[in-house]
């Protein structure tokens, strides 16, 4: 049985943040909206870059350090994309994460539906696509579909610890 | 977790935080937010040897890390931290900043002892709950055989069956009925002593 220590060190964060001045929280929660959106067109632009290399690697030989190439990619697509508001290209990134995640050995129609995946992020940042919430929508439920049938449920966390 | 109070006030004008992420620009992402904030002083990384370096000369009031990190284990660099023992940086609160959850790192993520789980993407409001979460964290830190960090058990909901538990705190005898009348609502309000609380 191993030893358990206790403790409980200082949290220097709690008392710099209960300090007198400072910003209420409606205020800083504006100012973190201002200074996000004064980097939008150049994270835009490292986006589309990354969008371009998921679609080179794409037309590689399929290999471990590929997909896992990939999958960094997508992650990073799904993360700075959905932080933009592009929800429906943050949610077909996720979706592509979740594909390439999976056991590649099991699914005979991976690489087409990798390849269905890209194409809709593609089509997503197209400027026509920008106003219709419809079209963005039905390309998302599509896609939704595709990955239910493949994807493999997350593990229960069967053996929870004890401290 | 509650709903944040806009007319709340937080001060972060004097916290220093450090930012370890996959790419400049999800670097520059969170930078922005946290100088929305009134974050002072924020240092940027997008390697674990960069991280591994600033937390040798630096000392930080929050960590905030995405485990797919480059040049490293983003999970690998908080275990580290944690076992280091260097003071004050080893018991800094860490938000973990997870993307999309990979079926083989879940159970590695809850035992990195990070204070917190942030699923991306990150918007404004989510964070500020989180890092006023950790901030607000009465949890006691836990060495136990590899594991260093905040207690993971979030909720206490008694011994394990058939067990008197192991805390000193833990009732060995069940409680039974109660053998006196209920208080009263005026008796259980003087209990409670409200306060008004700055945050």
């Amino acid at each position: 049985m191993s030893v358990v220590r206790r403790f409980r060190p200082e949290n220097r964060l709690a008392k710099l943040m209960a300090a007198p001045g400072g910003v209420s929280i409606a205020d800083a929660l504006q100012q973190a909206s201002v200074e996000l959106e004064s980097v939008r067109e150049s994270c835009m632009s490292a986006l589309d870059e990354k969008l371009n290399a998921l679609t080179t690697l794409n037309a590689t030989t399929v290999t471990r350090e590929r997909d896992e190439q990939m999958y960094l990619l997508s992650n990073e697509i799904f993360g700075e994309s959905g932080a933009f508001g592009l929800e429906e290209l943050s949610a077909v990134a996720h979706s592509l994460c979740t594909m390439l995640d999976a056991n590649a050995d099991c699914l005979p129609t991976r690489p087409a539906i990798i390849r269905v995946h890209i194409e809709a992020m593609r089509a997503l940042r197209h400027p026509d696509m920008a106003g219709d919430k419809a079209a963005r929508a039905a390309v998302l439920a599509g896609l939704r579909g595709l990955t239910a049938r493949h994807a493999q449920p997350i593990d229960d966390l069967d053996d929870e610890p004890s401290t | 977790m509650s709903e944040l109070d806009p007319k709340a006030r937080i001060n972060l004008s004097k916290a220093i935080v450090l930012i370890v992420e996959t790419t400049s620009h999800a670097a520059e992402m969170l930078g922005q937010i946290l100088k929305g904030f009134g974050v002072a002083e924020t240092h940027r990384c997008v390697s674990a040897t960069e991280a591994e370096k600033l937390l040798r000369t630096r000392t930080f009031d929050l960590i905030l890390v995405d485990p797919d990190v480059k040049e490293g284990d983003g999970y690998a660099l908080l275990r580290n931290l944690r076992s280091s023992m260097v003071e004050p940086n080893c018991f800094a609160p860490i938000i973990l900043m997870s993307g999309h959850a990979r079926v083989s790192k879940v159970k590695l993520a809850r035992d990195t002892g990070a204070n917190f789980f942030v699923s991306k993407p990150i918007a404004p409001n989510i964070l500020l709950e989180r890092i006023l979460w950790v901030a607000r964290d009465k949890r006691p830190y836990v060495e136990a055989g590899k594991y260093i960090g905040p207690d993971r058990r979030f909720k206490f909901e008694g011994p394990p069956p058939d067990s008197d538990g192991r805390r000193s705190s833990d009732l060995k005898d069940p409680l039974g009925e109660a053998s006196d009348p209920n208080m009263s609502q005026n008796e259980i309000d003087g209990l409670m002593k409200p306060q008004r609380v700055m945050i």
